[in-house]
């Protein structure tokens, strides 16, 4: 049957479906306008970026389309406030956030009238997101891509939380790569929707380098592995030679840090730096985030494509949730 | 103090420790066993207890007993 839509404060995305923030400048409007146009929720990744540039790129999706943007801006970087009210004044419809947890950011959505959705991995930090006034609650398992807050599945983690959420939408996320694990978490778990990253730098929108893309596309699901992140979490990413080398505890520091981006870096090496090779297509030295199922993944569709499959393989399976 | 008092209380009540644990040199995440959602939580209820507001941003910055006792004593 028909999946249900998402509704998260004032808004309402016709598909339960929210495309997961990248960075750095992997999920850009690029990407979040096709997204929100097909009836999702697109995310701009904010993290790391100079705040004119993430404005910029807001004002140009929200004038793109009238589909629902949001921006996903970690709550470990120095600017986190910068962008956040940033982010807001460029019109951005509402904000993700997750990697530490906020407590100011529920009363600048109060004030500013902007559904804050929060991102998290165990039971209790959910309780509180939603005592706080959180719009929506993603539960993020550790099968997903970039900074980890868990070691648990999708499939443990999310009943945990769901038996605390009881007044807002609750989102899965973590390696779910088609409809009919959509429509599993939807109808036998009870998220109200899920949030999808990985399948979307495999688009043709997703403005990365096709050397990120043809590395996920050729990924076993051996070279899916863990790193150590300067931002204190683990991190998921391609098994490529900057990761090798980071495993064999080369050095790989950098000389001076260009970006001060981070509240607290062990400057073990610069991840922006990194990232942005990733995004750059420099597979030598470039740090490549992906969800651990990416090697399910074997073709580049466009967003249109992504969202037809989903959708009518959900809805073909799909029943009313217990 | 009075006031240095209710606090040692409270850190020992939130993060379940021995009130003779709860030293002004004590770092609540190495010597007191906090982990991130204990810190939020002791900051809630320090604001609850002395009815007033801290921001994220003090927070962060409230990493040992003192620093706590300090920001309280400042601000009352």
């Amino acid at each position: 049957m028909k999946l249900p839509p998402l509704k998260i404060g004032s808004f309402t995305a016709p598909v339960p479906l929210i495309q997961g923030g990248m960075s750095i400048r992997v999920s850009t409007a690029a990407l979040a306008v096709p997204v929100a146009r097909s009836g999702g929720i697109g995310t701009i990744g904010g993290s790391g970026l100079p705040l004119e540039e993430l404005q910029a790129d807001i004002r140009k999706a929200k004038s793109e389309t009238d589909g629902i943007i949001a921006v996903n801006i970690m709550f470990a970087m120095q600017n986190f406030y910068n962008l956040v009210m940033g982010s807001i004044e460029a019109g951005v419809d509402m904000i993700i956030t997750g990697a530490g947890f906020s407590r100011d950011i529920f009363k600048i959505g109060k004030e500013t009238n902007t559904p804050i959705v929060s991102i998290v991995s165990s039971p209790a930090f959910a309780r509180l997101a939603e005592k706080l006034g959180a719009a929506a609650i993603i539960v993020e398992a550790k099968e997903a891509g970039g900074h980890l807050g868990t070691d648990q599945a999708l499939r443990d983690l999310f009943p945990e939380i769901r038996k605390v959420v009881k007044k807002v939408p609750l989102i899965a996320a973590g390696g779910i790569t088609n409809g009919f694990e959509m429509a599993e978490m939807m109808d036998q778990y009870g998220a109200d929707g899920v949030q999808i990253a990985t399948r979307f730098v495999l688009t043709e929108e997703c403005s990365v380098d096709d050397t990120f893309k043809q590395a996920m596309l050729k990924a076993r699901p051996e070279d899916v592995t863990l790193i150590r992140s300067p931002v204190g979490l683990p991190g998921r990413a391609i098994k490529t030679p900057f990761v090798e080398r980071l495993a064999a505890a080369e050095e790989l520091k950098t000389k001076e840090c260009r970006w001060k981006c981070l509240k607290k870096c062990d400057h073990v090496y610069c991840i922006s730096d990194r990232l942005m090779k990733a995004c750059e297509g420099d597979l030598e030295e470039g740090l490549f985030f992906s969800g651990e199922n990416v090697w399910k993944m074997k073709e580049i569709m466009t967003v249109q494509e992504v969202f037809d499959q989903f959708v009518s393989q959900a809805e073909s399976v799909y029943k009313e949730p217990r | 103090m009075a006031v240095e008092e209710k606090l040692i209380d409270i850190i020992a009540d939130q993060l379940s420790v021995d009130k003779a644990k709860v030293v002004p040199g004590a770092s609540f995440i190495d010597d007191l066993g906090a982990d991130s959602l204990d810190l939020v939580e002791l900051i809630m209820a320090m604001e609850e207890a002395f009815d007033i507001e801290i921001a994220d941003e003090v927070a962060e910055k409230i990493v040992t007993v003192q620093d706590a006792i300090d920001h309280i004593n400042k601000i009352s």
